[in-house]
């Protein structure tokens, strides 16, 4: 145990990352003020998979690690979609989700936006179309934002979100 | 007490009969059914975990299930149209279909005084896959759980047929993201068959690399992952930036972070061994610091011990495999091969079946599979494998992903595939989990869960 808080306390905060972290500060004055402006501070995500292959969760999942530490931005995963502002979108629209999603969608209170992410929701990953897959997402839901990637990388989803909170205004 | 291991139940169509074939451990056993009457004696009193296989050939080929107590619908969910059979070949596979006023799902049934139900799912509270969960509950304690499956079915088997099978990877590598290359290095052996070509030593090599790659990224995550759900942050906080670590190490190495389209003929020139060795070196210390630290928090080990234990008796009878069945006491791995034992691999067993029991069976993973890596990481020189052509017939392979035994079959005629099948590890898994459940509470199922990680798209095809 006091070996581990050694380790701790050497380690320091590894969040910082010097690669994008310029960048991302000139753009974090932009996102911070659009998420106080349309979202009172805090951006609540509800994540749907309707189909995936599950990478997208891996990666969304990597959003809450040390180095991206996406709450720190005012953005987190939520429970509920009644807690939920936006619908994030990821996999192809399967058969048998198709109602599942458009219940939790109907359970978002307005005002409510759909980010689709990956290639998936609007069929643009490798996968063809089937009997099981319902076409491109935006034939059963307002598509407000799109993520593209296969899957998209954890920093491509923060810019897509901070796309997302541009278009806004 | 069952004679050899059920390995995949499946079927192909043809012209007056229905083959099914049945893979166990050492031998396959096929039936010809006629199609007039397409009757099916049912596995199921022996291998538990035939059932799913079983309904699922029900609901894609018609067939007719009997001396089985389960014949409802798997794959085919409440809005299904009836009598529609998909993976029959008369059915067009781009056809969509027109949704059906709902027809309830007939669930399990348990009856006495106070039990209750809890329907979870299919959308779960975190960033998580689909998939349902019905409790059968006696106060806090679980009776019985219910697994139901297939809202991702998204028709991957009829999807690849008629493709050609060198034009079928960005599908395959794409089944379930998290074991990618598991999957493509079992796509690799069926087209190595299929073309009768020879694989190099030092790709052989270089794509045992990348697997062990996976299953580092793979376990750290889960040893965040399952101490995150005893209520203890602290490890995902560590696990989660040593998984994301070794994440980007399979980007540098493969272009890709997850390792999409990295199993091919080629070893990239840009491939750096002195560079990853400095990597597992660090990351051999820093697991050593966890391990050290995470084995000596006795509140956690509290929440692991004898949670969700699976016993050796159930995991044989249910077929189990993978990290579930080595944590009950079962040595299967697709690695137990010469070539494997050659490079210092041993399978890793632990005997309590318990949540505990998993946790340290991947902890011990990890640690062996940068040992393997290791050993496998050298100066290559540049290869470049020329496929031959396709020649007709019918391929398998197997696969030890991050979960346990992949199992793939491909039917190939006229140079296109007529038939895909594969079995994801957690095909056979999910049906066992219920057997972990009951006398624990319903707050230990996520726990439970996540101990075995199984994947559901890998599960729902």
């Amino acid at each position: 145990m006091v070996r581990f808080w050694e380790q701790r306390a050497k380690r320091g905060i590894v969040t910082e990352h010097p690669e994008w972290e310029e960048e991302m500060a000139a753009l974090r004055k932009g996102l911070k003020k659009g998420i106080h402006k349309h979202f009172a501070g805090s951006l609540a995500i509800r994540m749907v998979d309707s189909g995936s292959c599950n990478a997208c969760e891996a990666e969304c999942n990597a959003l809450s690690n040390p180095y991206y530490a996406l709450e720190r931005l005012g953005i987190h995963f939520v429970a509920s979609p009644r807690h939920a502002d936006v619908m994030l979108l990821s996999g192809v629209m399967t058969f048998n989700m198709l109602p599942h999603v458009l219940d939790a969608w109907e359970q978002i209170p307005e005002p409510k936006w759909c980010i689709t992410l990956g290639d998936c929701p609007l069929l643009e990953a490798p996968f063809t179309q089937t009997y099981a897959i319902e076409g491109p997402a935006d034939t059963h839901l307002p598509i407000h934002h799109h993520i593209p990637g296969c899957p998209p990388t954890p920093e491509e989803i923060i810019r897509g979100l901070l796309e997302f909170l541009k278009t806004l205004g | 007490m069952t004679s050899s291991r059920l390995i995949a139940r499946y079927t192909i169509e043809h012209a007056d009969h229905f083959e099914v074939i049945t893979r166990y451990a050492d031998t396959a056993e096929t039936l010809h059914l006629p199609k007039e009457a397409p009757i099916l004696p049912s596995l199921a009193a022996e291998h538990p975990a035939a059932i799913w296989f079983e309904r699922k050939m029900q609901d894609d080929f018609s067939l007719r299930l009997e001396g089985t107590w389960d014949t409802r619908p798997l794959v085919q969910q409440e809005h299904f149209p009836h009598n529609t059979h998909p993976l029959l070949t008369s059915f067009d596979a781009t056809q969509s279909l027109t949704p059906i006023s709902a027809h309830p799902y007939p669930y399990e049934t348990v009856d006495g005084d106070g039990v209750f139900e809890v329907p979870v799912g299919p959308i779960h509270a975190g960033i998580i896959e689909p998939g349902h969960f019905q409790f059968f509950q006696a106060g806090e304690r679980i009776l019985h759980l219910e697994v139901r499956h297939f809202y991702k079915h998204r028709g991957i088997e009829k999807m690849l047929e008629g493709t050609d099978p060198l034009h079928a990877w960005p599908i395959v590598e794409r089944i379930s993201g998290t074991e990618s290359l598991a999957y493509q290095i079992a796509w690799r052996d069926i087209l190595l068959q299929a073309t009768r070509t020879e694989l190099p030593e030092s790709l052989r090599r270089y794509h045992a690399l990348l697997l062990e790659m996976e299953r580092i990224v793979h376990h750290l995550t889960d040893l965040g992952f399952i101490p995150n759900d005893a209520g203890f942050g602290a490890a995902l906080a560590i696990a989660s930036r040593l998984a994301e670590d070794a994440r980007r190490q399979l980007k540098t190495l493969t272009g890709h972070r997850f390792g999409f389209g990295a199993v091919r003929q080629d070893i990239p020139a840009a491939y750096d061994p002195q560079q990853l060795l400095a990597w597992v070196k660090q990351l051999e210390q820093e697991l050593q610091t966890f391990s050290d630290w995470i084995l000596d928090v006795p509140s956690l080990w509290d929440r692991f011990d004898t949670t969700g234990i699976l016993s050796r008796d159930d995991a044989l009878t249910y077929d189990a495999i993978g990290v579930v069945a080595r944590a009950s006491g079962l040595p299967l791995d697709r690695r137990d091969t010469p070539w494997y034992r050659e490079l210092g691999w041993e399978c890793i067993t632990e005997t309590s079946g318990d949540v505990a029991a998993r946790f340290l069976v991947r902890l011990r993973e990890v640690a062996q599979s940068l040992t393997l890596i290791r050993h496998l990481a050298e100066d290559a020189a540049p290869v470049n494998t020329r496929l031959g052509t396709i020649e007709d017939g019918r391929y398998e392979a197997f696969a030890e992903s991050p979960l346990g035994e992949l199992y793939l079959t491909a039917d190939l005629k006229g140079g296109r595939i007529k038939r895909f099948f594969v079995r994801d590890p957690s095909f056979v898994n999910w049906q066992v989990l219920h057997r972990m459940m009951p006398g624990n509470i319903i707050a230990d199922f996520p726990l439970i869960n996540k101990s075995c990680d199984l994947s559901y798209a890998g599960n729902d095809l």
